[in-house]
Protein backbone atom coordinates (compact mmCIF):
# COMPACT_ATOMS: atom_id res chain seq x y z
CA UNK A 1 0.00 0.00 0.00
CA UNK A 2 1.19 3.51 -0.82
CA UNK A 3 0.41 5.89 2.01
CA UNK A 4 0.69 9.63 1.56
CA UNK A 5 0.66 11.65 4.76
CA UNK A 6 0.37 15.45 4.83
CA UNK A 7 2.36 15.74 1.60
CA UNK A 8 3.31 19.34 0.91
CA UNK A 9 5.65 20.41 -1.85
CA UNK A 10 6.85 23.79 -3.04
CA UNK A 11 9.82 24.71 -5.21
CA UNK A 12 10.38 27.95 -3.34
CA UNK A 13 9.35 28.75 0.22
CA UNK A 14 7.96 32.14 -0.88
CA UNK A 15 5.66 30.62 -3.45
CA UNK A 16 2.30 29.00 -3.08
CA UNK A 17 2.74 25.25 -2.51
CA UNK A 18 2.24 23.05 -5.58
CA UNK A 19 0.92 20.23 -3.40
CA UNK A 20 -0.86 21.26 -0.23
CA UNK A 21 -1.26 18.81 2.63
CA UNK A 22 -2.33 15.72 0.69
CA UNK A 23 -3.50 12.61 2.51
CA UNK A 24 -4.13 9.53 0.45
CA UNK A 25 -3.83 5.79 0.29
CA UNK A 26 -3.36 3.70 -2.81
CA UNK A 27 -3.92 0.00 -2.26
CA UNK A 28 -2.05 -2.78 -4.03
CA UNK A 29 -3.80 -3.91 -7.20
CA UNK A 30 -5.94 -0.80 -7.48
CA UNK A 31 -6.54 1.17 -10.71
CA UNK A 32 -6.45 4.80 -9.70
CA UNK A 33 -6.88 7.61 -12.19
CA UNK A 34 -5.60 11.08 -11.40
CA UNK A 35 -7.14 13.92 -13.38
CA UNK A 36 -6.87 17.66 -13.16
CA UNK A 37 -6.23 20.77 -15.24
CA UNK A 38 -2.73 21.72 -16.43
CA UNK A 39 -0.44 22.86 -13.67
CA UNK A 40 -2.56 21.44 -10.86
CA UNK A 41 0.34 19.36 -9.53
CA UNK A 42 -0.39 15.93 -11.03
CA UNK A 43 3.10 15.35 -12.39
CA UNK A 44 4.70 16.76 -9.24
CA UNK A 45 2.55 14.38 -7.24
CA UNK A 46 3.45 11.18 -9.05
CA UNK A 47 7.13 12.12 -9.11
CA UNK A 48 6.95 11.76 -5.34
CA UNK A 49 5.82 8.15 -5.54
CA UNK A 50 9.26 6.76 -6.37
CA UNK A 51 11.36 9.41 -4.70
CA UNK A 52 12.24 11.46 -7.77
CA UNK A 53 10.96 14.33 -5.67
CA UNK A 54 10.96 14.35 -1.88
CA UNK A 55 8.24 16.00 0.21
CA UNK A 56 9.00 19.38 1.75
CA UNK A 57 6.58 18.44 4.52
CA UNK A 58 4.92 15.12 5.24
CA UNK A 59 5.88 11.56 4.32
CA UNK A 60 5.29 8.95 1.64
CA UNK A 61 5.32 5.31 2.65
CA UNK A 62 5.69 2.59 0.04
CA UNK A 63 4.78 -0.60 1.91
CA UNK A 64 6.28 0.91 5.07
CA UNK A 65 9.36 2.28 3.33
CA UNK A 66 9.76 6.04 3.57
CA UNK A 67 10.93 7.67 0.33
CA UNK A 68 13.06 10.05 2.41
CA UNK A 69 15.35 7.15 3.33
CA UNK A 70 17.87 7.29 0.50
CA UNK A 71 19.17 3.80 1.31
CA UNK A 72 15.72 2.41 0.46
CA UNK A 73 15.34 4.30 -2.84
CA UNK A 74 16.65 1.47 -5.06
CA UNK A 75 14.13 -0.92 -3.45
CA UNK A 76 11.34 1.63 -3.72
CA UNK A 77 12.06 2.18 -7.40
CA UNK A 78 11.92 -1.56 -7.91
CA UNK A 79 8.39 -1.52 -6.47
CA UNK A 80 7.11 1.66 -8.10
CA UNK A 81 7.73 1.90 -11.82
CA UNK A 82 7.09 5.04 -13.81
CA UNK A 83 6.19 5.63 -17.45
CA UNK A 84 6.49 9.23 -18.65
CA UNK A 85 4.66 11.32 -21.19
CA UNK A 86 7.16 11.45 -24.00
CA UNK A 87 8.58 8.04 -25.00
CA UNK A 88 11.50 9.72 -26.77
CA UNK A 89 12.70 11.14 -23.47
CA UNK A 90 12.81 7.83 -21.61
CA UNK A 91 14.30 5.33 -24.02
CA UNK A 92 17.94 4.73 -23.15
CA UNK A 93 18.99 1.88 -25.42
CA UNK A 94 20.02 1.95 -29.06
CA UNK A 95 18.10 -1.24 -29.74
CA UNK A 96 14.80 -2.45 -28.29
CA UNK A 97 16.33 -5.29 -26.27
CA UNK A 98 19.17 -3.11 -24.95
CA UNK A 99 16.62 -0.62 -23.71
CA UNK A 100 14.53 -3.17 -21.85
CA UNK A 101 17.75 -4.63 -20.39
CA UNK A 102 18.66 -1.29 -18.82
CA UNK A 103 16.50 -1.71 -15.71
CA UNK A 104 17.43 -5.36 -14.96
CA UNK A 105 21.08 -4.40 -15.59
CA UNK A 106 20.78 -1.75 -12.89
CA UNK A 107 19.57 -4.48 -10.54
CA UNK A 108 22.81 -6.38 -11.23
CA UNK A 109 20.98 -9.46 -12.47
CA UNK A 110 22.85 -12.18 -14.33
CA UNK A 111 22.81 -12.06 -18.16
CA UNK A 112 20.54 -15.15 -18.51
CA UNK A 113 18.08 -13.63 -16.01
CA UNK A 114 18.18 -10.31 -17.90
CA UNK A 115 17.55 -12.15 -21.17
CA UNK A 116 14.54 -13.91 -19.67
CA UNK A 117 13.05 -10.69 -18.28
CA UNK A 118 13.63 -8.83 -21.55
CA UNK A 119 11.89 -11.56 -23.55
CA UNK A 120 8.97 -11.78 -21.12
CA UNK A 121 8.44 -8.01 -20.95
CA UNK A 122 8.55 -7.61 -24.73
CA UNK A 123 6.25 -10.59 -25.17
CA UNK A 124 3.85 -8.96 -22.75
CA UNK A 125 3.57 -5.65 -24.59
CA UNK A 126 3.62 -7.40 -27.99
CA UNK A 127 7.00 -6.19 -29.24
CA UNK A 128 8.77 -9.54 -29.17
CA UNK A 129 9.36 -9.45 -32.92
CA UNK A 130 11.25 -6.15 -32.55
CA UNK A 131 14.10 -7.43 -30.33
CA UNK A 132 16.91 -6.13 -32.53
CA UNK A 133 15.13 -3.10 -34.00
CA UNK A 134 16.77 0.26 -33.36
CA UNK A 135 14.60 2.06 -30.85
CA UNK A 136 14.18 5.28 -32.83
CA UNK A 137 12.75 3.34 -35.77
CA UNK A 138 9.61 2.38 -33.81
CA UNK A 139 6.30 4.24 -34.13
CA UNK A 140 5.12 6.53 -31.33
CA UNK A 141 2.81 3.91 -29.85
CA UNK A 142 5.45 1.19 -30.06
CA UNK A 143 7.95 3.51 -28.37
CA UNK A 144 5.55 3.99 -25.47
CA UNK A 145 5.04 0.22 -25.27
CA UNK A 146 8.82 -0.15 -25.24
CA UNK A 147 9.06 2.35 -22.39
CA UNK A 148 6.46 0.26 -20.55
CA UNK A 149 8.36 -2.97 -21.26
CA UNK A 150 11.47 -1.31 -19.80
CA UNK A 151 9.52 -0.70 -16.59
CA UNK A 152 7.89 -4.16 -16.55
CA UNK A 153 11.31 -5.83 -16.73
CA UNK A 154 11.99 -4.42 -13.26
CA UNK A 155 8.82 -6.24 -12.08
CA UNK A 156 7.20 -3.42 -10.09
CA UNK A 157 3.92 -3.84 -8.22
CA UNK A 158 2.82 -0.25 -8.71
CA UNK A 159 3.21 1.60 -12.01
CA UNK A 160 2.56 5.30 -12.37
CA UNK A 161 1.76 6.57 -15.87
CA UNK A 162 2.17 10.28 -16.53
CA UNK A 163 -0.16 11.06 -19.45
CA UNK A 164 1.06 8.03 -21.36
CA UNK A 165 -1.23 8.58 -24.34
CA UNK A 166 -0.90 12.32 -24.93
CA UNK A 167 1.61 11.92 -27.78
CA UNK A 168 -0.23 9.07 -29.48
CA UNK A 169 -2.76 8.60 -32.27
CA UNK A 170 -6.17 7.06 -31.39
CA UNK A 171 -5.18 3.53 -32.37
CA UNK A 172 -1.99 3.50 -30.31
CA UNK A 173 -3.92 5.10 -27.49
CA UNK A 174 -6.38 2.21 -27.46
CA UNK A 175 -3.52 -0.27 -27.55
CA UNK A 176 -1.86 1.33 -24.51
CA UNK A 177 -5.14 1.48 -22.60
CA UNK A 178 -5.78 -2.20 -23.25
CA UNK A 179 -2.32 -3.02 -21.95
CA UNK A 180 -2.99 -0.93 -18.84
CA UNK A 181 -6.17 -2.84 -18.08
CA UNK A 182 -4.44 -6.15 -18.71
CA UNK A 183 -1.67 -5.14 -16.32
CA UNK A 184 -4.20 -4.25 -13.68
CA UNK A 185 -5.95 -7.60 -14.10
CA UNK A 186 -2.59 -9.24 -13.30
CA UNK A 187 -2.63 -7.51 -9.92
CA UNK A 188 -0.38 -4.55 -10.67
CA UNK A 189 -1.62 -1.27 -9.22
CA UNK A 190 -1.97 1.45 -11.84
CA UNK A 191 -1.80 5.16 -11.15
CA UNK A 192 -2.92 6.76 -14.38
CA UNK A 193 -2.53 10.51 -14.83
CA UNK A 194 -4.50 11.97 -17.72
CA UNK A 195 -6.57 14.83 -19.10
CA UNK A 196 -8.83 12.56 -21.01
CA UNK A 197 -11.84 11.35 -19.02
CA UNK A 198 -12.84 8.80 -21.68
CA UNK A 199 -9.67 6.86 -20.87
CA UNK A 200 -10.51 6.25 -17.25
CA UNK A 201 -14.06 4.93 -17.16
CA UNK A 202 -12.53 1.55 -16.29
CA UNK A 203 -10.66 2.91 -13.28
CA UNK A 204 -11.76 1.74 -9.86
CA UNK A 205 -11.22 5.16 -8.42
CA UNK A 206 -10.78 8.66 -9.76
CA UNK A 207 -8.89 11.38 -7.97
CA UNK A 208 -9.63 14.91 -9.16
CA UNK A 209 -6.91 17.37 -8.37
CA UNK A 210 -7.05 21.13 -8.47
CA UNK A 211 -4.49 23.63 -7.19
CA UNK A 212 -2.51 21.04 -5.31
CA UNK A 213 -5.47 19.49 -3.53
CA UNK A 214 -7.57 16.37 -4.10
CA UNK A 215 -11.10 17.76 -4.48
CA UNK A 216 -12.86 14.51 -5.42
CA UNK A 217 -11.99 10.90 -4.61
CA UNK A 218 -14.64 8.43 -5.73
CA UNK A 219 -15.60 5.81 -8.29
CA UNK A 220 -16.04 6.96 -11.93
CA UNK A 221 -19.85 6.91 -11.91
CA UNK A 222 -19.96 9.16 -8.86
CA UNK A 223 -17.26 11.50 -10.13
CA UNK A 224 -18.93 11.95 -13.51
CA UNK A 225 -22.15 13.16 -11.88
CA UNK A 226 -20.25 16.17 -10.57
CA UNK A 227 -20.30 17.83 -13.98
CA UNK A 228 -20.59 21.39 -12.71
CA UNK A 229 -17.63 21.07 -10.38
CA UNK A 230 -15.49 19.42 -13.08
CA UNK A 231 -16.40 22.05 -15.65
CA UNK A 232 -15.56 24.82 -13.19
CA UNK A 233 -11.96 23.60 -13.00
CA UNK A 234 -11.76 23.11 -16.76
CA UNK A 235 -12.38 19.39 -17.14
CA UNK A 236 -14.88 17.57 -19.32
CA UNK A 237 -16.79 14.44 -18.47
CA UNK A 238 -17.26 11.61 -20.98
CA UNK A 239 -20.02 12.42 -23.49
CA UNK A 240 -22.18 9.48 -22.40
CA UNK A 241 -22.09 10.58 -18.77
CA UNK A 242 -22.87 14.17 -19.78
CA UNK A 243 -25.84 13.11 -21.91
CA UNK A 244 -27.35 10.93 -19.18
CA UNK A 245 -26.73 13.62 -16.57
CA UNK A 246 -28.56 16.22 -18.67
CA UNK A 247 -31.48 13.82 -19.21
CA UNK A 248 -31.65 13.16 -15.47
CA UNK A 249 -31.65 16.92 -14.85
CA UNK A 250 -34.79 17.05 -17.03
CA UNK A 251 -36.39 14.62 -14.64
CA UNK A 252 -35.99 11.45 -16.69
CA UNK A 253 -35.41 8.45 -14.45
CA UNK A 254 -32.09 6.94 -15.50
CA UNK A 255 -29.53 4.96 -13.56
CA UNK A 256 -26.56 7.04 -12.46
CA UNK A 257 -23.89 4.35 -12.75
CA UNK A 258 -23.81 3.98 -16.54
CA UNK A 259 -20.45 4.65 -18.19
CA UNK A 260 -20.32 2.62 -21.39
CA UNK A 261 -21.95 3.44 -24.70
CA UNK A 262 -23.79 0.11 -25.20
CA UNK A 263 -25.12 0.12 -21.67
CA UNK A 264 -26.44 3.65 -22.13
CA UNK A 265 -28.10 2.67 -25.42
CA UNK A 266 -29.80 -0.26 -23.76
CA UNK A 267 -31.06 1.87 -20.90
CA UNK A 268 -32.45 4.49 -23.29
CA UNK A 269 -34.04 1.79 -25.43
CA UNK A 270 -35.78 0.35 -22.38
CA UNK A 271 -37.00 3.83 -21.54
CA UNK A 272 -38.53 4.27 -24.97
CA UNK A 273 -39.99 0.74 -25.14
CA UNK A 274 -40.62 -0.36 -21.55
CA UNK A 275 -42.50 -3.50 -22.66
CA UNK A 276 -39.39 -4.85 -24.35
CA UNK A 277 -37.26 -6.48 -21.69
CA UNK A 278 -35.20 -8.73 -23.91
CA UNK A 279 -31.56 -7.85 -23.90
CA UNK A 280 -30.83 -6.38 -27.31
CA UNK A 281 -27.50 -5.51 -28.76
CA UNK A 282 -27.72 -2.11 -30.30
CA UNK A 283 -24.08 -1.26 -30.62
CA UNK B 1 25.71 6.09 -49.75
CA UNK B 2 26.97 4.73 -46.45
CA UNK B 3 28.12 6.94 -43.62
CA UNK B 4 31.81 6.40 -42.87
CA UNK B 5 32.56 3.26 -40.92
CA UNK B 6 28.94 2.33 -40.28
CA UNK B 7 28.24 -1.20 -39.16
CA UNK B 8 27.77 -3.64 -42.03
CA UNK B 9 25.71 -6.61 -40.82
CA UNK B 10 27.32 -9.97 -41.40
CA UNK B 11 28.14 -13.36 -39.96
CA UNK B 12 31.82 -13.57 -40.90
CA UNK B 13 34.69 -14.55 -38.67
CA UNK B 14 35.50 -10.87 -38.25
CA UNK B 15 31.95 -10.15 -37.09
CA UNK B 16 32.00 -12.98 -34.60
CA UNK B 17 35.27 -12.04 -32.91
CA UNK B 18 35.04 -10.78 -29.34
CA UNK B 19 34.81 -6.94 -29.46
CA UNK B 20 37.46 -6.73 -26.72
CA UNK B 21 39.93 -8.58 -28.94
CA UNK B 22 39.04 -6.41 -31.91
CA UNK B 23 39.57 -3.20 -29.96
CA UNK B 24 42.90 -4.39 -28.57
CA UNK B 25 44.01 -5.59 -32.02
CA UNK B 26 43.16 -2.24 -33.54
CA UNK B 27 45.20 -0.39 -30.93
CA UNK B 28 48.12 -2.80 -31.19
CA UNK B 29 48.10 -2.88 -34.99
CA UNK B 30 48.03 0.92 -35.12
CA UNK B 31 51.07 0.99 -32.86
CA UNK B 32 52.94 -1.61 -34.92
CA UNK B 33 52.05 0.10 -38.18
CA UNK B 34 53.36 3.43 -36.90
CA UNK B 35 56.54 1.88 -35.54
CA UNK B 36 57.44 -0.51 -38.35
CA UNK B 37 59.21 0.34 -41.61
CA UNK B 38 58.21 -0.23 -45.23
CA UNK B 39 58.36 -4.02 -45.10
CA UNK B 40 56.24 -4.09 -41.97
CA UNK B 41 53.75 -1.73 -43.64
CA UNK B 42 53.55 -4.00 -46.69
CA UNK B 43 53.12 -7.02 -44.43
CA UNK B 44 50.24 -5.34 -42.60
CA UNK B 45 48.68 -4.31 -45.92
CA UNK B 46 48.50 -7.97 -46.87
CA UNK B 47 47.23 -8.88 -43.37
CA UNK B 48 44.51 -6.21 -43.34
CA UNK B 49 43.65 -6.94 -46.96
CA UNK B 50 42.97 -10.58 -46.16
CA UNK B 51 41.08 -9.57 -43.01
CA UNK B 52 38.81 -7.48 -45.24
CA UNK B 53 38.26 -10.37 -47.61
CA UNK B 54 37.38 -12.54 -44.61
CA UNK B 55 34.97 -9.96 -43.22
CA UNK B 56 32.87 -9.88 -46.39
CA UNK B 57 32.61 -6.10 -46.14
CA UNK B 58 32.07 -4.68 -49.60
CA UNK B 59 34.79 -2.75 -51.37
CA UNK B 60 32.54 0.29 -51.74
CA UNK B 61 32.33 0.66 -47.95
CA UNK B 62 36.09 0.56 -47.76
CA UNK B 63 36.31 3.20 -50.43
CA UNK B 64 33.69 5.32 -48.62
CA UNK B 65 35.87 5.55 -45.56
CA UNK B 66 39.06 6.28 -47.48
CA UNK B 67 37.60 8.84 -49.89
CA UNK B 68 37.17 11.78 -47.49
CA UNK B 69 40.81 11.36 -46.43
CA UNK B 70 42.16 11.36 -49.97
CA UNK B 71 43.18 15.04 -50.10
CA UNK B 72 44.97 14.58 -46.81
CA UNK B 73 46.85 11.53 -48.13
CA UNK B 74 48.00 13.36 -51.27
CA UNK B 75 49.07 16.40 -49.27
CA UNK B 76 50.96 14.18 -46.84
CA UNK B 77 52.80 12.46 -49.67
CA UNK B 78 53.70 15.68 -51.50
CA UNK B 79 54.91 17.47 -48.37
CA UNK B 80 57.20 14.57 -47.54
CA UNK B 81 58.38 14.21 -51.13
CA UNK B 82 59.38 17.85 -51.49
CA UNK B 83 60.56 18.81 -48.04
CA UNK B 84 62.70 15.83 -47.01
CA UNK B 85 66.37 16.70 -47.43
CA UNK B 86 68.34 14.32 -49.66
CA UNK B 87 69.24 13.57 -53.28
CA UNK B 88 66.94 15.17 -55.90
CA UNK B 89 65.42 12.55 -58.18
CA UNK B 90 66.68 14.32 -61.33
CA UNK B 91 70.19 15.73 -62.09
CA UNK B 92 70.87 19.26 -60.83
CA UNK B 93 70.21 20.82 -64.25
CA UNK B 94 66.47 20.55 -63.57
CA UNK B 95 64.55 23.25 -61.58
CA UNK B 96 65.68 23.68 -57.99
CA UNK B 97 62.43 22.66 -56.35
CA UNK B 98 62.49 18.92 -56.76
CA UNK B 99 61.28 15.91 -54.80
CA UNK B 100 64.08 13.91 -53.25
CA UNK B 101 64.30 10.14 -53.47
CA UNK B 102 64.39 9.95 -49.66
CA UNK B 103 61.29 12.14 -49.67
CA UNK B 104 59.45 9.86 -52.09
CA UNK B 105 60.24 6.85 -49.93
CA UNK B 106 59.23 8.57 -46.69
CA UNK B 107 56.11 10.02 -48.32
CA UNK B 108 55.01 6.63 -49.58
CA UNK B 109 55.67 5.02 -46.19
CA UNK B 110 53.83 7.70 -44.18
CA UNK B 111 50.85 7.71 -46.53
CA UNK B 112 50.66 3.93 -46.47
CA UNK B 113 50.76 4.02 -42.66
CA UNK B 114 47.81 6.41 -42.51
CA UNK B 115 45.84 4.40 -45.07
CA UNK B 116 46.43 1.34 -42.89
CA UNK B 117 45.29 3.20 -39.76
CA UNK B 118 42.04 4.22 -41.45
CA UNK B 119 41.55 0.65 -42.72
CA UNK B 120 42.09 -0.71 -39.23
CA UNK B 121 39.45 1.59 -37.76
CA UNK B 122 37.01 0.89 -40.61
CA UNK B 123 37.43 -2.83 -40.17
CA UNK B 124 36.63 -2.48 -36.48
CA UNK B 125 33.53 -0.30 -36.81
CA UNK B 126 32.15 -2.08 -39.89
CA UNK B 127 32.29 -5.51 -38.30
CA UNK B 128 31.13 -4.61 -34.76
CA UNK B 129 27.75 -3.35 -33.55
CA UNK B 130 28.11 0.01 -31.79
CA UNK B 131 26.62 -1.47 -28.62
CA UNK B 132 29.13 -4.32 -28.69
CA UNK B 133 31.95 -1.83 -29.16
CA UNK B 134 30.76 0.10 -26.13
CA UNK B 135 30.38 -3.09 -24.14
CA UNK B 136 33.84 -4.29 -25.14
CA UNK B 137 35.33 -0.94 -24.21
CA UNK B 138 33.60 -1.07 -20.86
CA UNK B 139 34.99 -4.53 -20.13
CA UNK B 140 38.49 -3.43 -21.10
CA UNK B 141 38.30 -0.36 -18.86
CA UNK B 142 36.77 -2.26 -15.94
CA UNK B 143 40.10 -3.16 -14.27
CA UNK B 144 40.87 0.57 -14.25
CA UNK B 145 37.90 1.22 -11.96
CA UNK B 146 40.26 0.65 -9.05
CA UNK B 147 42.22 3.74 -9.96
CA UNK B 148 39.03 5.73 -10.38
CA UNK B 149 38.21 5.33 -14.10
CA UNK B 150 34.38 5.30 -14.25
CA UNK B 151 34.11 2.55 -16.85
CA UNK B 152 30.32 1.99 -16.58
CA UNK B 153 29.64 5.70 -16.80
CA UNK B 154 31.91 6.12 -19.83
CA UNK B 155 30.17 3.23 -21.57
CA UNK B 156 26.74 4.64 -20.73
CA UNK B 157 27.71 8.09 -21.99
CA UNK B 158 28.88 6.70 -25.32
CA UNK B 159 25.80 4.51 -25.78
CA UNK B 160 23.46 7.39 -24.89
CA UNK B 161 25.27 9.58 -27.41
CA UNK B 162 24.79 6.87 -30.05
CA UNK B 163 21.14 6.48 -29.08
CA UNK B 164 20.40 10.20 -29.38
CA UNK B 165 22.20 10.99 -32.65
CA UNK B 166 19.12 10.13 -34.79
CA UNK B 167 16.81 11.94 -32.36
CA UNK B 168 18.88 15.11 -32.60
CA UNK B 169 19.05 14.88 -36.38
CA UNK B 170 15.25 14.81 -36.50
CA UNK B 171 15.07 17.66 -34.00
CA UNK B 172 17.53 19.74 -36.02
CA UNK B 173 15.48 19.20 -39.16
CA UNK B 174 12.34 20.27 -37.29
CA UNK B 175 13.95 23.47 -35.99
CA UNK B 176 15.25 24.23 -39.46
CA UNK B 177 11.81 23.76 -40.97
CA UNK B 178 10.23 25.92 -38.26
CA UNK B 179 12.65 28.72 -39.09
CA UNK B 180 12.18 28.29 -42.82
CA UNK B 181 8.42 28.57 -42.26
CA UNK B 182 9.11 31.98 -40.72
CA UNK B 183 11.07 33.09 -43.75
CA UNK B 184 14.68 32.21 -42.93
CA UNK B 185 16.60 31.32 -46.09
CA UNK B 186 19.42 28.87 -45.42
CA UNK B 187 20.69 28.72 -48.98
CA UNK B 188 21.74 32.29 -49.71
CA UNK B 189 23.76 35.13 -48.18
CA UNK B 190 27.42 35.53 -47.34
CA UNK B 191 29.32 32.84 -45.46
CA UNK B 192 29.15 34.98 -42.32
CA UNK B 193 25.38 35.30 -42.56
CA UNK B 194 24.95 31.58 -43.13
CA UNK B 195 27.14 30.89 -40.13
CA UNK B 196 24.94 33.14 -38.05
CA UNK B 197 21.85 31.24 -39.23
CA UNK B 198 23.50 27.96 -38.23
CA UNK B 199 24.11 29.34 -34.74
CA UNK B 200 20.40 30.15 -34.61
CA UNK B 201 19.76 26.45 -35.23
CA UNK B 202 22.24 25.22 -32.64
CA UNK B 203 20.88 27.22 -29.70
CA UNK B 204 17.32 25.84 -29.73
CA UNK B 205 18.79 22.39 -30.33
CA UNK B 206 20.99 22.73 -27.24
CA UNK B 207 18.15 24.07 -25.12
CA UNK B 208 15.99 21.13 -26.20
CA UNK B 209 18.84 18.77 -25.41
CA UNK B 210 19.16 20.10 -21.86
CA UNK B 211 15.45 19.75 -21.21
CA UNK B 212 15.53 16.26 -22.66
CA UNK B 213 18.56 15.35 -20.54
CA UNK B 214 16.65 16.39 -17.44
CA UNK B 215 13.69 14.17 -18.27
CA UNK B 216 15.92 11.32 -19.34
CA UNK B 217 17.75 11.49 -16.00
CA UNK B 218 14.39 11.16 -14.22
CA UNK B 219 13.42 8.17 -16.36
CA UNK B 220 16.81 6.52 -15.78
CA UNK B 221 16.60 7.02 -12.02
CA UNK B 222 13.08 5.58 -12.06
CA UNK B 223 14.50 2.46 -13.66
CA UNK B 224 16.94 2.07 -10.81
CA UNK B 225 20.01 3.68 -12.34
CA UNK B 226 22.72 4.57 -9.86
CA UNK B 227 26.44 5.04 -10.05
CA UNK B 228 28.56 1.96 -9.73
CA UNK B 229 28.33 -1.58 -10.94
CA UNK B 230 25.71 -2.90 -13.29
CA UNK B 231 25.27 -5.96 -15.49
CA UNK B 232 24.55 -6.32 -19.20
CA UNK B 233 22.27 -8.33 -21.41
CA UNK B 234 25.05 -9.53 -23.65
CA UNK B 235 27.84 -11.73 -22.45
CA UNK B 236 31.15 -11.60 -24.23
CA UNK B 237 32.51 -14.97 -25.25
CA UNK B 238 36.16 -15.68 -25.81
CA UNK B 239 36.11 -18.29 -28.59
CA UNK B 240 38.76 -20.36 -30.37
CA UNK B 241 39.09 -17.83 -33.17
CA UNK B 242 39.65 -15.13 -30.54
CA UNK B 243 42.43 -17.24 -29.12
CA UNK B 244 43.96 -17.69 -32.59
CA UNK B 245 43.87 -13.95 -33.26
CA UNK B 246 45.36 -13.24 -29.85
CA UNK B 247 48.19 -15.68 -30.52
CA UNK B 248 48.89 -14.00 -33.86
CA UNK B 249 49.00 -10.59 -32.21
CA UNK B 250 51.26 -11.84 -29.44
CA UNK B 251 53.69 -13.35 -31.94
CA UNK B 252 53.77 -10.15 -33.98
CA UNK B 253 54.30 -7.96 -30.94
CA UNK B 254 56.95 -10.28 -29.59
CA UNK B 255 58.64 -10.22 -32.97
CA UNK B 256 58.60 -6.47 -32.96
CA UNK B 257 59.82 -6.02 -29.39
CA UNK B 258 62.65 -8.52 -29.66
CA UNK B 259 63.53 -7.67 -33.25
CA UNK B 260 63.39 -11.25 -34.42
CA UNK B 261 65.31 -12.20 -37.49
CA UNK B 262 62.10 -12.38 -39.46
CA UNK B 263 61.16 -8.78 -38.68
CA UNK B 264 64.69 -7.64 -39.46
CA UNK B 265 64.05 -9.09 -42.87
CA UNK B 266 60.81 -7.07 -43.07
CA UNK B 267 62.42 -3.93 -41.71
CA UNK B 268 65.84 -3.36 -43.28
CA UNK B 269 65.98 0.34 -42.33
Amino acid sequence: MIKIENLTYQYDSNQKPILADLNLEIRAGEYVALVGPNGCGKTTFIRHLNGLLLPVKGDIWIDDWNTKDSALLPKIRQKVGMVFQNPDHQIVGTTVEEDVAFGPGNLNLSPPEIRQRVDRALEWVGLRHHLQTTSHALSGGEKQLLALAGVLAIRPIYIAFDEPTSHLDPLSRKRILRVLQKLNSQGIAIIHVTHNMDEIIHAQRILVMDQGKIILDDNPAAVFTRIELLQKIGLDVPKISALLWHLRQKGIALRADILELDEACLELYRLIKPENTDPVHLV
Amino acid sequence: MYPIGQYAPGQSLMHRLDPRIKILCTILLSFLVLQGGMWAALFFSVLLGSAFLFSGISFSRLWQSLKPMFVFFILLFLLHAFFTPGRPILPSSAPRFMPTSEGLYLGALTTLRFVLLVLCATLLTCSTLPMDLVHGLERLLRPLRRIGVPSHEIALMISLALRFIPTFMIELQRIKEAQMARGVDFHSGSIFKRLKKTVDLIIPLLLGAFRRADELAGAMESRGYQRGSRTYLRELHFSHSDLAVTCLMVVMTWGYVFRLQILKFFNPY
